[in-house]
C-alpha cells in the first residue's frame, strides 16, 4: 500500500507545481475552409464505371473531381454546364438523329493539357457493344470472358442505338453522334471527358505527370488507336481502366496519372476505407466559378449512423445524411450547432398486387389473378381501398419529414409542376377520396359481393415481407390490423431474400421500393410493359403497352403528361399497384456552412460544391 | 512432445475444412448478391446481372465453388496462396494486410489493460474476500461484463469527448463535481486499504482531501488545457513507483533492492532535460526505443552494482523501476504537447474524438503531435474495450487466488514463518497465473478476430469491418479469407495454451505415450 500513498503523496505535490505553471489563454479559432462529408460506404476504387466500384460515394468524389456537360441538381432538373460545352440537336427524321457535343476551347485538366473532343471518344468505347467487339476488346455480353474494359455501360440505351461511330469535327473540339432514330433523353446517355492521354502514359508504363506537348501527343496516339481499332494498345489502355483504379489508398507513392481531372477539386490523398481528402484544382475552369470559401472537402466513411451523429455532434463531420428513421431525426435536431434538412431519396414505396403468371414462375392462381375476371379485379380494388397509406403516412413518415399524404402516381415524383397536372386525373382518387372508413365501407361491400361471409372467414392474403427492416414491419402490421376490417387475412412471409422472391406464384402482395436512378421519359415503363424487366406481377395490357411504346422519342412536357396520365388511368382501373410515399432521407449540415442543398439523385449532396462557403 | 503437435495439427486441419466448407455453404445461400440489382430501374439491367454472374461465377453451385476457392488455399503450400478478389476489386490478401494492423492497434493496448488492471484488482479482491471492496468491484465487474459495447460506447462518447470537449472551452471544474470525485476517490482508497473502523475513516479523509485538493488545483490552474508533470513531480512519482516495485517484488526489506531502484528514480530526474532535448531535436520511434534500451542497460548495471547476492530479483525490480519512471518522463512529453495539439487548425480546441483512426485534416510534421493524435483516436475505444473485458479477469483472478490461498503448500509457507508478501507474491500469484495463462492466450487469438461491434461504433476498419463487409455484401472470397485467419489463429492458439501450460505446471505432461 505504500504505492498508492506515495502518489497520492506525488500527486500532491504535482498539484503543487501545477499550480505555479501560469494560466494560459486560448487562441482565437482559425476560420474554418474544410468540409467533411459524411459517407454510409467506403469508396473502393476512383473509376464509377466498373461493378466492384460502383457506388454513391464514388459518383459524389467523382463529380467533384470532374466536370461534364451536364449534372442533376436537387430538383431532379439535368442543368447544362454551359462553361464546360454546349450540345445540340443537329438533325432529327424518324431515322436519322444526330446530336453534336461541342467542348468550349481553353477548357483544361488539371495537368494543363487542355480538353478537346478526343476526350469524349473514350465513352463511346465504354457504352458501345459493337466497337468493344469490331477493336477485338471482347464482347461485353459474354458469360465467359470479360470485355478488355470491363465496365458497366454497355447493352444500354445508347449501345442499342448508336449508328457508326462519333464523327469528330476538323478543329477536333466537337463530335456527331448518329443514333438510328429519336431517343427519349438524349441528352443523358451523350459523352463524358475522360483524359485519355493519361490512361496512354499508364499504359506506356509512366508513372509521373507529363509535359503538355508530351500529352498531346499521348492524346494524338490514342485518337489514332481508336480510329484504326488498335487492339494491342486499346487492350493495354482498357487494363489500367479496369485495374488500376481499383486503389482506395491515395498519398505521395500514387501514380499522379490517375488523379488527372477537370473538377473543383482533385484528390489529395485518401486512407483506406476511412476517408478520401480532396483540393482545390487551380487550373479549374471546367464549370462553375468557385463562389465560396471552402478549399479542401474530406470524405468520412461510417457505416453506424448513431456514431455520424455523435461524431457530428462533436464537431468531426460538417455534412452528415443518412437514412432517416423518427428517432434520429429527433437526435439530431437536438445538436446545437447543426441545421437538419430533410431529404427525399430516389426510392418510393409501393404496394404490388399479383396479376399473372410471371415468365421463369409457376402460374400464378392465387386470390388477385386476372383468370377470374370481375371478382379478382373487386378484390384488388377492396385491397387497394383498404391499405391504409393516410395511417402509414402519419405514423411512419410525417415524424421524419412531416408529410402527410400518400404519392398519388408511381411515374412522376411529388415536388414538379407535372405531378400535380397527372395526379388531377390519372384515376388516383379512386383509392384517395374520402376518410379511411369510407374507403374501408366500400372496400367491405366489394368483398362481400363475392365472399358474404368475408369478416367471419377472412380471405387469406399472401405478402412477401422485407426483412431486417423496422420500418416495413411496422408498415406490415399497420396494413394488417386494417385489411381485417374488410376481410382480408394478411399472412406476412418475412424474408431477408426478398428481392429474388418477387414475382413468385406463393404471393399474392408485395411492397418495397423502386429505385430510379436517373429521370427519363420512360421512367417507370419497365414495370408495367409486358415485357418488361421488371414487371414483377405478370401485369400486360396491351393499350399500355402500346403507349409505353411511343415513350421512347422526344417530346414535350404537355404530351407526355398526357400519356402518364393515360397510362395510369388505365392501371389504376385494373388496381394493381399504388404508391406510399417517397423514402425520406435526414442530412445535417453545421450551421456555419452555408449553400449546401441535398438533391435525390446522385451526386446528391455534393452537386453545386462551387457555392459551398462558410 | 512431436506426435502429439503433429496429431493436434492434423485435427486442426480437419475442423478448419469442416468449418470452413460449412460456412461457405451457409453464407453462399444466406442471401443473393443480386438482389439490388433486381430493384433497379436501369435499361440495361439484364447486362449488369450477366455481368455479375460471371465475376462472382454464380452458375457455379455453391458447394463445387467452394473448392475453387480452396485450391487458392492450397496455394500456401507452394508458398502462394490466393484467397481470391473481394467484390470491391481488391485482392482478399490485400485487404487482410491492411486491416490486422488495424485490428491490432485497436485491440492489443485494450486487452493488456484489461489483463493487468483485471488480475490487479482480481487479486485486491480475493485478500479482501467479504470485504466492501470486494462485494463493489464484484458488482461493477458483472455490471460492464453484462453492459453491450454500442452502448457503452455511445455512453462513453457522449461524456468522455462531446461533454469533456465542451467542458474544454471553459475548464473550471463545478463544486459539485469536486466534492463528488472527492467522496468517491475516498470510499475507494479507503475500502482497498481496509483495516479497522479508525483506519477506514483515516484514509478516507486523507484520499478525499487529496483528491479535492488535486481536481481543485488542476480546474483553477488551466491545467486540463496545459497540462504538464515537471522535473520535480516526475522525481516525487519516481520515488514513490521506487518503493512500491520494490516492496511488491522483493520487500522493502531487501535495501540493496530499494537502494538501487531510488537510485534510477533519481536518475529519472537527472535524464529529464537530456530527454526534452533528444525528444525535440531526434523526434520519432527510433530515438524513444534507443532511449528505452539505454535505460534498461543503465538499470541493469545499477541493480548489478548494488547487490551482491540474488542478482537476478534486484535487476528486475531497478529495471521494472526504471521503465515506469522513464515512462512518466514520456507522458509529461505528451502532456507538454497537449496544449501544440489543441491549437492545431484541425483539432481547434476539440481534442477528444468519437471517431476514426486519426484526424484527417492534421497535417502537422510533429511526431509528437502525431503521437498525441493517434493516442486520442485510441482513448475512447480502449475505454470501453477494457471496461467490458477485464470484469472477466477480475472473476478468473479472484477465484484462482483464493482457491491457491487454501493450499496446503501455502499453510506451510505460512508456517515456516515467511512474510505475508513473500507468501503472495511468490508463492500464490505465480500458481494463479498458470490456469490464468490459457485464457490469456485465447485472448489474444480473439485479438486479430477483431471487435466487430467496437470497430463499427468507432468507425475503424480492422478484421471486423471485412467480415461484416463480406457477410452483409455476399462477398465470399472476403468472408472466408478473414475467417480462414482467425479461425486458423484460434485453433494454434489453443495449441499453443496447451504446450504453456505443461511448460509452466510441471505436474502436466504433453504426449509421452499419453
Amino acid at each position: 500500500m505504500k504505492l498508492n500513498r506515495s502518489a497520492k503523496y506525488a500527486f500532491a505535490v504535482a498539484a503543487a507545481a501545477a499550480l505555479t505553471v501560469s494560466l494560459l489563454t486560448p487562441a482565437q479559432a482559425a476560420t474554418r475552409s474544410t468540409v467533411i462529408l459524411h459517407e454510409t460506404n467506403p469508396i473502393t476504387g476512383l473509376n464509377c464505371g466498373l461493378s466492384a466500384t460502383n457506388s454513391t460515394t464514388c459518383s459524389a468524389v467523382s463529380y467533384i473531381q470532374g466536370a461534364g456537360f451536364n449534372y442533376y441538381n436537387n430538383k431532379k432538373e439535368l442543368v447544362k454546364n454551359t462553361v464546360f460545352g454546349s450540345y445540340k440537336i443537329t438533325k432529327k427524321s424518324a431515322t436519322d438523329f444526330r446530336v453534336q457535343y461541342t467542348v468550349n476551347p481553353g477548357r483544361v485538366w488539371s495537368d494543363g493539357t487542355p480538353i478537346d473532343a478526343v476526350d469524349l471518344l473514350l465513352s463511346h468505347v465504354l457504352s458501345s457493344d459493337a466497337y468493344s467487339i469490331a477493336a477485338g476488346l471482347g464482347d461485353p455480353k459474354s458469360k465467359t470472358a470479360k470485355p478488355a474494359f470491363n465496365g458497366l455501360g454497355y447493352s444500354g440505351v445508347y449501345s442499342d442505338n448508336i449508328v457508326g461511330e462519333p464523327v469528330l469535327s476538323a478543329d477536333k473540339m466537337s463530335v456527331t453522334l448518329q443514333y438510328k432514330k429519336p431517343i427519349a433523353n438524349w441528352d443523358i446517355y451523350g459523352p463524358g471527358p475522360s483524359p485519355v492521354h493519361t490512361l496512354v502514359l499508364m499504359a506506356e508504363g509512366k508513372t509521373s505527370l507529363q509535359s503538355v506537348s508530351a500529352n498531346q501527343d499521348a492524346k494524338d496516339r490514342f485518337l489514332a488507336a481508336y480510329k484504326s481499332k488498335d487492339t494491342a494498345l486499346l487492350k493495354k489502355i482498357g487494363k489500367i481502366w479496369s485495374e488500376d483504379y481499383t486503389i482506395t489508398t491515395v498519398d505521395s507513392k500514387t501514380n499522379p496519372l490517375l488523379l488527372v481531372g477537370n473538377g473543383g477539386f482533385i484528390l489529395e490523398s485518401a486512407v483506406a476505407k476511412t476517408s478520401v481528402t480532396l483540393v482545390k484544382n487551380p487550373k479549374y475552369n471546367s464549370g462553375p466559378a468557385m463562389s465560396g470559401t471552402v478549399d479542401k472537402v474530406v470524405f468520412k466513411f461510417i457505416g453506424d449512423g448513431t456514431a455520424a451523429a455523435q461524431a457530428l455532434a462533436n464537431g468531426e463531420l460538417d455534412v452528415y445524411a443518412g437514412q432517416a428513421t423518427a428517432d434520429g431525426v429527433a437526435a439530431l435536431k437536438k445538436i446545437s450547432s447543426v441545421n437538419v434538412v430533410g431529404t427525399d431519396q430516389v426510392a418510393y414505396e409501393h404496394w404490388d398486387l399479383h396479376y399473372d403468371t410471371v415468365v421463369d414462375e409457376a402460374p400464378y392462381t392465387g386470390l388477385f389473378s386476372v383468370k377470374d375476371g370481375a371478382k379478382s379485379k373487386a378484390l384488388r380494388q377492396a385491397f387497394l381501398l383498404a391499405l391504409p397509406r393516410n395511417e402509414i403516412m402519419a405514423k411512419l413518415i410525417a415524424p421524419i419529414n412531416g408529410v402527410t399524404t400518400p404519392i398519388a402516381s408511381t411515374w412522376v415524383a411529388p415536388g414538379s409542376a407535372m405531378y400535380d397536372k397527372v395526379t388531377a386525373s390519372n384515376g388516383s382518387s379512386f383509392y384517395s377520396r374520402g376518410t379511411q372508413e369510407t374507403r374501408n365501407a366500400s372496400a367491405l361491400a366489394l368483398v362481400q359481393k363475392f365472399y358474404p361471409n368475408a369478416l367471419k372467414s377472412p380471405l387469406k392474403v399472401r405478402v412477401l415481407v422485407p426483412g431486417n427492416n423496422p420500418r416495413r414491419a411496422s408498415e406490415f402490421a399497420l396494413a394488417k390490423a386494417n385489411m381485417a376490417k374488410v376481410g382480408f387475412d394478411l399472412v406476412g412471409d418475412v424474408r431477408t431474400d426478398w428481392p429474388s422472391k418477387l414475382g413468385n406464384s406463393d404471393y399474392d402482395a408485395y411492397f418495397f421500393a423502386w429505385v430510379a436512378s436517373s429521370v427519363t421519359q420512360r421512367q417507370s415503363a419497365e414495370v408495367f410493359d409486358t415485357n418488361g424487366g421488371n414487371n414483377i406481377i405478370g401485369y400486360s395490357n396491351p393499350a399500355v403497352d402500346a403507349i409505353i411504346a411511343t415513350l421512347d422519342a422526344p417530346m414535350s412536357d404537355a404530351l407526355l403528361a398526357a400519356k402518364y396520365i393515360q397510362i395510369e388511368r388505365l392501371t389504376n382501373a385494373d388496381a394493381i399497384t399504388t404508391g406510399v410515399f417517397i423514402h425520406p432521407g435526414v442530412v445535417a449540415v453545421n450551421k456555419d456552412l452555408k449553400n449546401v442543398k441535398p438533391g435525390p439523385l446522385s451526386p446528391q449532396m455534393v452537386w453545386n460544391y462551387w457555392e459551398w462557403t462558410y | 512432445m512431436l506426435a502429439f503437435i503433429m496429431r493436434r495439427l492434423g485435427i486442426l486441419s480437419v475442423i478448419l475444412f469442416g468449418s470452413s466448407f460449412i460456412l461457405y455453404n451457409m453464407a453462399a445461400i444466406s442471401g443473393d448478391p443480386l438482389a439490388d440489382l433486381k430493384l433497379s430501374t436501369d435499361p440495361n439491367r439484364d447486362f449488369l446481372v450477366a455481368s455479375l454472374t460471371r465475376e462472382l461465377q454464380l452458375d457455379v453451385p455453391p458447394p463445387a465453388r467452394y473448392f475453387l476457392w480452396l485450391k487458392g488455399i492450397f496455394g500456401i503450400f507452394i508458398g502462394k496462396p490466393d484467397f481470391g478478389m473481394s467484390r470491391d476489386g481488391s485482392t482478399v490478401a490485400h485487404s487482410l494486410a491492411l486491416a490486422i494492423p488495424v485490428t491490432i492497434r485497436l485491440v492489443l493496448a485494450a486487452t493488456i489493460f484489461a489483463i493487468v488492471l483485471g488480475i490487479a484488482i482480481g487479486i485486491v479482491t480475493a485478500l479482501r474476500q467479504y470485504s466492501r471492496f470486494d462485494y463493489s468491484m464484484t458488482f461493477v465487474s458483472f455490471l460492464m461484463f453484462s453492459l453491450p459495447i454500442f452502448w457503452v460506447a455511445v455512453l462513453l462518447k457522449e461524456y468522455l469527448a462531446i461533454s469533456f470537449n465542451n467542458f474544454l472551452r471553459e475548464p473550471n471544474v463545478p463544486i459539485g463535481w469536486i466534492i463528488g470525485l472527492a467522496i468517491f476517490s475516498g470510499v475507494f482508497w479507503a475500502s482497498v486499504i481496509g483495516g479497522s473502523r479508525k483506519t477506514f475513516w483515516t484514509a478516507f479523509g486523507a484520499a478525499a482531501g487529496i483528491a479535492a485538493t488535486i481536481v481543485s488545483v488542476f480546474s483553477l490552474s488551466g491545467w486540463f488545457l496545459n497540462p504538464g508533470l515537471g522535473p520535480i513531480i516526475i522525481t516525487g512519482m519516481s520515488v514513490g513507483i521506487a518503493y512500491g516495485v520494490t516492496q511488491l517484488s522483493v520487500g522493502l526489506i531487501n535495501k540493496a533492492a530499494l537502494k538501487a531502484s531510488l537510485t534510477m528514480a533519481g536518475l529519472s530526474l537527472v535524464a529529464y532535460y537530456p530527454a526534452q532535448w533528444v525528444f525535440d531535436k531526434h523526434p520519432g520511434s527510433l530515438s524513444v526505443f534507443i532511449m528505452a534500451c539505454v535505460t534498461i542497460t543503465i538499470a541493469v548495471f545499477v541493480g548489478l552494482s548494488f547487490s551482491k547476492i540474488d542478482r537476478a530479483p534486484i535487476v528486475r525490480t531497478t529495471i521494472i523501476t526504471a521503465v515506469l519512471s522513464a515512462g512518466l518522463v514520456v507522458v509529461d512529453k505528451f502532456m507538454q504537447t497537449w496544449k501544440p495539439y489543441m491549437e492545431t487548425d484541425a483539432i481547434n480546441y476539440r481534442p477528444v474524438p468519437t471517431i476514426g483512426q486519426r484526424s484527417d485534416l492534421l497535417d502537422s510534421p510533429d511526431y509528437w503531435i502525431k503521437s498525441l493524435d493517434i493516442a486520442t483516436h485510441l482513448f475512447l475505444p480502449t475505454v470501453a474495450l477494457t471496461l467490458i473485458s477485464f470484469a472477466g479477469y477480475i472473476r478468473y483472478s479472484r477465484g484462482t487466488l483464493l482457491e491457491v490461498l487454501n493450499q496446503d503448500y501455502i499453510r506451510t509457507a505460512r508456517a515456516k514463518g515467511l512474510t505475508e508478501r513473500t507468501v503472495i507474491m511468490r508463492h500464490a500469484f505465480r500458481n494463479t497465473m498458470i490456469p490464468l495463462t490459457t485464457i490469456m492466450v485465447v485472448d489474444f487469438a480473439g485479438v486479430i478476430g477483431g471487435a466487430l461491434i467496437t470497430e463499427s461504433v468507432f468507425g475503424w476498419s480492422g478484421m471486423g469491418t471485412l467480415f461484416r463487409q463480406g457477410l452483409l455484401g455476399y462477398d465470399l472470397n472476403l468472408l472466408m479469407g478473414v475467417f480462414f485467419i482467425t479461425a486458423s489463429l484460434s485453433v494454434i492458439a489453443n495449441l499453443v495454451a496447451d504446450l504453456l501450460y505443461s511448460a509452466l505446471d510441471p505436474r502436466i505432461r504433453v504426449g509421452g505415450g499419453a
